[in-house]
């Protein structure tokens, strides 16, 4: 049960420190220290078990469909950089609750540090390869954060971004690959893929998995080419540097090519692909080290150099060479912390970073300098220090794979060893020679704890530089024995080997560095220059911020030419799309069809004919003439009721015919508040020919389409009818549905939960309708009166539309009406009782029941309307859909479904039996749904006139300009 | 059997307990906004205790193979209209009753209040959507389907504005074609087929002669196309982001899921009409699908890159997960749609936890200070170092920031929320099919669900340094408990799905295989005896 508390703590840790306030500095160091030593002395508890070989695992069922449980795993290797991470990440807190601020609010940055510590944990305590994937992009997050914790600084978003951008998209790469190394092996879990090493290697997709994970582990190191984030990384806090950007994060790359090393590695393509990619790195990164400015850039470059050294060593992919870089991979997070902690100390009592600027630091702060010195020189590779042992392993093992015809690499091993020792120098000056410029700071001595993470970390370099044997020799072992199992390497860890050619080649170092850096300091000054010699061009970073602004206006190119945002082209996309459907999977059997013309009616043809050209004619008009378009599509919609008749269907002729007389209506009211639109010809000008290309093209289409629809119709006209549901209606309208007309019955019985639906729409828009136009002003050039209005000759003007009807000049046509009313009133009412038997019904009852509301609308005006009636459509709407609802409701408590129908007999004195069936009160319900949607739509449409007389600079009488 | 057990009756509670709700809250006036609020949430809540109760029948196989049939107006189908409930439709209850509570406890303090009529609109929509995913009859759910975009045209004309009007413009007339598209397919499929029901539409298509079979495509694929317009496929998808830019943030959150009815419709009919394997129209369509599916991706991958506002990266990223799913459909592998389902889930949860989000990000942000950023990355400006002490950020804004930051780690698909968790079971299932090898589509489904989410990565970051890293001093914004909680309250489930996979994706894969079996629902739908009429022994067909 330890392993998941190990995980969980810091995380758990991180949520409570984020809570604290502002200021509570010591309480953040205090929980963050002391989850570190706890978790520490818990990873060195397991130490007997992990030297005995043993490998402690910890599951937890995740998702056994998908073969994926939580497993953590601790081994030798992982062991190993649990205490790496613990341990300097204790060191790292201690040493922040110096480093920051007072005026730093550190909640978020101890709450940052520690998610971190959690995922980093996490990556190398990881049983399964997508539990490994999970921590590691967690840990580009975190570090995302970290870098950009000072985010009000353009270098640390622009760091940020960078770093994360590079990353992130390793760990996608990585997904990938260890997705595809799952489906190899057939497991994710972490033993079963590492036992299958041999299996992998032969499969025909080995390449793409290994070519993914090894992307993904370049990128988190820092490996050429995508090092170039890790220097802009330094815009971090130097405590996140030093944790984050040296000692573990970056290791994490190595630490995934060191776990899969006994599956992936030992292929001609692992060595080109890690040792190429290291070779290059270690000559980059040690070169332009030489030549930085700022402490911290120069040491960036020098943990590239070394991560890069690491790789190379694994690529080499001999037992020893693994046994080499685990133990670089030791020694450097142990010297580059303490350098990185050494240059922040520098930064923090002077208040610069720069070498060109420090000189003499030594003799202000003694203790540090010395520290600092010694660091370098195990960074240099400096005999009697933890560097030299492990760096001198990799001179052996570039010589052993090298031989006569790699010599290359032993040449590149040489230079990078010449250069540290440069750049090792160049940092170690800053101690030495006097100030020429005044510091920012007076320079002295740091606080002593905030000096004692360094003082620790350089006296175990020293131990492990004197005494290998008797101090690393163990947990070298067992992080080796881990990787290697049974092929365990002897190795020996001596200070002493005698002479031979790695110590050549180091003391030639050594010594080719100190000239080179004496040559340099004659003939090339590297403090005055502001580039690195040579490969300054190749920039990285330059190559980031062109790619990304690349990517970003590419893509809004390629939007432009693939999308849009206007409504004509997407309806085009529609139009086409329909059509094309029909012609592929259509035409082919069209062949079977008959010829339409055979036995036509002559008149049915006509008719037909009218509607068609009224359609035609409507969408050729109805850019520029909207009432004519209208008054067209009116015309279709007559045809279409006519149609209707002459096929034997009354009830939806009527329903059509009323349906066609309101919107029209409705339409024609909407239409007085549009702003006129005028013909080019009227404003003299030309229409382009682009334009009149794609209305050309669009009426094409409009014909293609519509005659394509006509010709489906038709064949779906000519089928015989074959054995559809629709028998099922006719037959049992009348016995079971209780009404002889089926069309109503289908309508409130058989599809009732559709009429509903259909209700609920209307409501639904109505409500729309009323919500828009509520507020809504009409555009200033539809305010001005129309000219038959505004004549002073004719006294109507001076009248309201109430008074015209009631005592002006539509007086006549005022009485008339008005006696129609009780009428048509009654007509509705004799269209919803005998719906249910004889063409009617409650929808086609209701709209005439709104038709009847409406002339008295456009007879007399809104307000004398609204001043002598009530309509209150809202109720009519709410108590529609509540009594249909209800209605079908009244079936439960029956013990029968949601709108059963039921009839009733009664025998009443007068009237003698009647039948009243259930679908009677839900035709109600729809009669007062259609009634109020209606005149909700005529209300909201009708207010427009009483409301633009608020307009300024208007003085006419209200509702004058009632509509139509 | 003679009365109905109760258990039947809530199929049918999430359409009238809505549509009730709605009726009732017309007439009220907008003065007592805080009853309409309450009503509102009551029914709200009723329907998550609904989808709750379904989930466990379903799930438990109360009724045979877990598939509740409703017959309405008590008329056997295919005769009467036959709702259905399945794991699958369980799930999408849920979903809809979970945001439709988040985003009504998000709209109490400030959305609901402007404009008229908000809460009856509301349910209606909820009663849209609800049916929508219970109806087993084409017409029904077109029906449904018309409900829901009736609503939702004066939902996005909510709190009104010139964007809104013309966005909304756009919205209803495409909607408007997308259904008449709807209806013709309709018309065709029953004017072939002889039939409404899903169910029986299968088991009918089989007979088919060869004219029919010709004709019954035509009228699938026109029905298709409405269905794809709803879900944004690529070309037919330009009105998403528009739309989604411009609509008020919790009527954003609600079409977010309104997109994804259209691939549900798409799932349902598709893989009962049109089965995998078997029958002469087996494999009708799939392909087109998959390719359409993988082009949306690209486009939608493509689009996020190119935006800058908020409103749109979410709304391309709407389009990259529709595009997705439609891809997993075409793909017709049994065992990818559970993995596509999840995905669906977490997606949803934080597109619209997302779109919620936008409204405080533009309380905060400031035009000036994001220009002057851009303008800096653009020409890669490094300022002089400041003074190295970190800006303190206030409780609210590290809330917003990491809300956001949760929402674009799902949307992306980055570990450990849900969304990392989808793509994994995507990826296993495409590259382990049950027999074979995993195929070119199989790559270049993976490879493009990786690139897209990569797109998503480099724009919500560029986005979100820009918004709370670059803008200078901000004023944190005033925010509400009730604007917070079901932001955050979203978000957790996205943990919570990451946390509860295994069981989450055993009930994906359940709903999932029995959808692969549209014999069941032949068997089922068919087979339900209506109540017989009391004492006569004329029994209803």
């Amino acid at each position: 049960m330890l392993l998941p508390v190990l995980l969980i703590l810091p995380f758990a840790c991180s949520v409570i420190a984020a809570c604290m306030p502002a200021d509570a500095r010591n309480r953040e160091v205090w929980l963050a220290g002391l989850v570190s030593f706890g978790s520490l002395i818990g990873v060195a508890s397991l130490f007997p078990r992990i030297s005995a070989g043993e490998v402690i695992r910890y599951e937890a069922a995740w998702m056994p469909a998908y073969g994926l449980d939580f497993v953590l795993r601790v081994d030798g290797l992982a062991w190993l950089f649990m205490v790496l991470v613990l341990g300097i990440g204790l060191l790292v807190v201690l040493y922040a609750h110096y480093y920051m601020s007072p005026e730093d609010p550190v909640p978020r940055f101890f709450s940052f540090l520690l998610a971190f510590m959690g995922a980093m944990l996490g990556v190398v305590m990881s049983g399964n390869l997508i539990q490994l994937a999970v921590f590691w992009e967690l840990t580009s997050v975190t570090s995302f954060l970290l870098i950009g914790y000072w985010h009000h600084r353009a270098d640390a978003r622009r760091g940020a971004r960078m770093a994360f951008t590079v990353t992130a998209s390793g760990g996608l790469c990585l997904f990938a690959g260890v997705v595809i190394l799952g489906r190899i092996v057939g497991s994710y879990d972490l033993d079963v893929v590492l036992a299958a090493g041999d299996q992998v290697r032969v499969h025909a997709l080995y390449f793409p998995a290994l070519l993914l994970i090894v992307l993904g582990a370049l990128t988190k190191s820092a490996q050429f080419p995508f090092h170039f984030w890790l220097p802009h990384a330094m815009a971090a806090p130097t405590p996140v540097s030093a944790y984050l950007h040296s000692a573990t994060m970056v290791k994490a790359g190595v630490f995934l090519l060191m776990r899969l090393w006994p599956v992936l590695s030992g292929t001609e393509e692992w060595t080109w692909l890690v040792a190429g990619a290291g070779v290059c790195t270690l000559m980059i990164g040690s070169f332009a080290a030489i030549f930085q400015h700022d402490i911290k850039g120069l040491l960036a470059y020098s943990t590239i150099s070394h991560l890069g050294l690491i790789t190379v060593l694994l690529g080499i992919g001999t037992p020893l060479a693994m046994v080499a870089a685990i133990f670089h991979t030791i020694n450097h997070a142990t010297f580059k912390a303490s350098l990185f902690m050494a240059a922040g100390i520098i930064d923090h009592e002077t208040g610069s970073r720069d070498m060109r600027i420090l000189r003499g630091l030594g003799r202000h702060m003694p203790i540090t300098a010395t520290l600092a010195i010694v660091a370098s020189g195990a960074m240099a590779g400096v005999p009697l220090l933890n560097g030299f042992l492990s760096k001198e392993m990799f001179f052996a093992e570039t010589m052993l794979v090298g031989g006569d015809t790699n010599w290359w690499m032993s040449v590149a091993a040489l230079a990078m060893g010449v250069f540290s020792v440069t750049y090792s120098l160049r940092f170690i000056n800053v101690f030495f020679g006097r100030p020429q410029v005044e510091l920012p700071r007076e320079p002295h001595e740091p606080p002593r704890w905030m000096r004692f993470p360094v003082e620790l970390l350089v006296l175990l370099c020293l131990i492990v530089g004197v005494l290998p044997a008797l101090s690393i020799d163990q947990i070298l072992y067992n992080a080796v024995y881990a990787v290697q199992g049974a092929q365990m390497p002897a190795y020996d860890l001596a200070v002493w080997h005698g002479f031979n050619v790695p110590l050549a080649m180091s003391l030639a170092a050594l010594v080719g560095g100190a000239l080179f850096y004496r040559l340099l300091r004659r003939r090339f000054n590297p403090d005055q220059h502001d580039h690195v010699p040579l490969i300054h061009r190749f920039s990285g970073a330059q190559a980031y911020e062109n790619v990304m602004s690349g990517l970003s206006i590419g893509a809004d190119f390629l939007i432009r030419l693939f999308g849009t945002t206007r409504i004509q082209p997407q309806l085009l996309c529609m139009i086409v799309a329909m059509v094309a459907m029909i012609a592929v999977l259509g035409l082919p059997s069209s062949r079977h069809l008959a010829d339409p013309f055979a036995n036509l009616d002559p008149l049915f043809g006509l008719l037909l004919a009218i509607g068609c050209i009224c359609a035609v004619a409507a969408a050729w008009q109805a850019k520029y003439h909207r009432l004519a378009a209208l008054a067209l599509l009116g015309g279709t919609g007559i045809v279409v009721s006519v149609v209707f008749l002459w096929l034997s269907a009354p009830d939806l002729a009527l329903t059509q015919l009323m349906v066609e007389t309101v919107t029209t209506v409705l339409l024609l009211l909407g239409l007085r508040w549009l702003p006129p639109r005028i013909t080019p010809k009227e404003l003299a000008i030309e229409v382009p020919r682009s334009v009149w290309l794609r209305r050309s093209r669009d009426f094409v289409l409009a014909v293609v389409g519509g005659t394509l629809l006509a010709g489906t119709t038709y064949a779906i006209l000519l089928r015989p009818a074959t054995d559809t549901i629709s028998d099922f209606f006719l037959l049992r309208a009348l016995s079971e549905g209780g009404g002889t007309n089926a069309v109503n019955v289908l309508l409130v019985d058989f599809r009732g939960f559709d009429t509903m639906g259909e209700v609920t729409v209307l409501a639904a828009v109505a409500l729309t309708v009323y919500a828009l136009l509520r507020r809504f002003r009409p555009a200033p050039e539809s305010l001005t009166q129309p000219e038959q209005q505004t004549n002073p000759v004719d006294p109507a003007i001076t009248q309201t539309p109430g008074k015209q009807a009631w005592s002006g000049y539509l007086m006549v046509a005022g009485v008339y009406l008005r006696l129609l009313l009780p009428f048509m009133l009654m007509f509705a009412a004799y269209l919803f009782l005998r719906g249910h038997n004889l063409p009617g019904g409650g929808f086609v009852a209701g709209l005439v029941f709104a038709v009847a509301i409406i002339l008295q609308y456009m007879l007399a005006g809104a307000i004398w309307v609204e001043g002598h009636l009530n309509l209150r459509p809202f109720r009519w709407l709410g108590l529609g859909l509540i009594t249909a609802c209800a209605t079908g409701l009244g079936a439960w408590i029956f013990g029968y479904p949601f709108l059963t129908s039921h009839t009733l007999h009664l025998d009443l004195p007068v009237l003698g039996e009647l039948h009243v069936p259930s679908a009677f009160f839900f035709d109600l319900g729809v009669f007062s749904v259609v009634v109020g949607s209606t005149m909700l739509i005529l209300i909201a449409l009708a207010h427009q006139s009483i409301r633009s007389h608020r307009q300024p600079g208007k003085n006419a009488e209200p509702g004058t300009q009632e509509a139509a | 059997m003679s009365a109905l057990a109760w258990q039947q009756h809530l199929l049918l509670l999430p359409v009238i307990v809505p549509l009730l709700t709605g009726a009732l809250l017309i007439p009220v006036n907008e003065k007592h906004h805080q009853r309409k609020y309450a009503a509102n949430l009551l029914s709200t809540l009723i329907l998550l205790g609904c989808a709750l109760a379904l989930f466990n029948l379903s799930d438990k196989e109360y009724w045979p193979s877990g598939i509740g049939v409703y017959l309405a107006a008590n008329w056997s189908a295919p005769y009467g209209i036959a709702l259905v409930a399945d794991r699958l439709a369980a799930l999408m209850l849920m979903l809809t009753a979970v945001l439709a509570l988040a985003v009504l406890v998000f709209s109490a303090s400030r959305w609901s209040r402007i404009g008229v009529h908000f809460h009856s609109l509301f349910q209606f929509l909820l009663m849209g959507l609800n049916g929508a995913f219970l109806t087993n009859d084409l017409f029904n759910l077109f029906v449904f389907f018309e409900v829901m975009l009736a609503a939702s045209y004066g939902l996005v004309l909510h709190g009104y504005n010139v964007d809104r009007i013309r966005a909304g413009m756009q919205y209803i007339t495409v909607n408007l074609v997308a259904s008449f598209l709807f209806l013709i397919g309709v018309a065709l499929i029953y004017a072939t087929a002889g039939t409404l029901n899903i169910s029986d539409l299968g088991a009918r298509a089989g007979a088919l002669g060869h004219d029919e079979l010709s004709l019954l495509k035509i009228g699938a694929g026109i029905l298709a196309l409405a269905f794809l317009t709803k879900s944004a496929m690529w070309p037919l998808g330009f009105w998403l982001p528009t739309t989604y830019a411009a609509a008020s943030p919790p009527v954003a959150a609600m079409l977010v899921l309104m997109t994804k009815v259209g691939v549900y419709a798409m799932l349902r009919v598709w893989l009962q009409v049109f089965p995998e394997s078997g029958g002469p129209l087996a494999g009708f369509g799939y392909t087109a699908l998959f390719y359409g599916g993988l082009l949306t991706i690209l486009f939608g991958g493509v689009g996020m890159l190119a935006s800058q506002t908020p409103g749109r990266i979410a709304g391309y990223g709407a389009i990259v997960s529709s595009g997705t799913l439609l891809a997993v459909i075409g793909h017709g592998q049994p065992d990818l749609i559970a993995a596509g389902l999840f995905y669906m889930l977490g997606s949803t949860l934080a597109t619209a936890a997302f779109m919620l989000l936008i409204e405080f990000i533009e309380r905060i942000r400031t035009p000036g200070a994001s220009l002057l950023a851009v303008t800096m990355e653009a020409f890669a400006i490094d300022e002089k170092p400041e003074e190295p002490v970190g800006v303190g950020i206030p409780g609210t804004l590290a809330f917003l920031g990491l809300a956001f930051a949760a929402c674009a780690m799902v949307i992306t698909g980055l570990p450990p929320l849900s969304g990392f968790i989808a793509k994994f079971s995507l990826f296993h299932a495409l590259l382990n099919p049950v027999s074979g090898e995993p195929g070119l589509q199989a790559w270049a489904l993976m490879g493009l669900v990786i690139a897209a989410g990569l797109a998503g990565i480099i724009s919500l970051m560029r986005f979100g340094v820009r918004t709370f890293w670059a803008a200078g001093t901000v004023v944190p914004p005033r925010l509400q408990l009730s604007e917070l909680a079901p932001v955050a309250a979203l978000l957790l489930l996205c943990v919570g799905l990451t946390v509860l996979a295994g069981p989450v994706t055993d009930y994906l894969q359940r709903a999932a295989d029995s959808l692969h079996q549209p014999g069941r629902y032949i068997e089922r739908v068919l087979g339900e005896p209506v109540v017989p009429a009391p004492g006569a022994n004329g029994e209803r067909q």
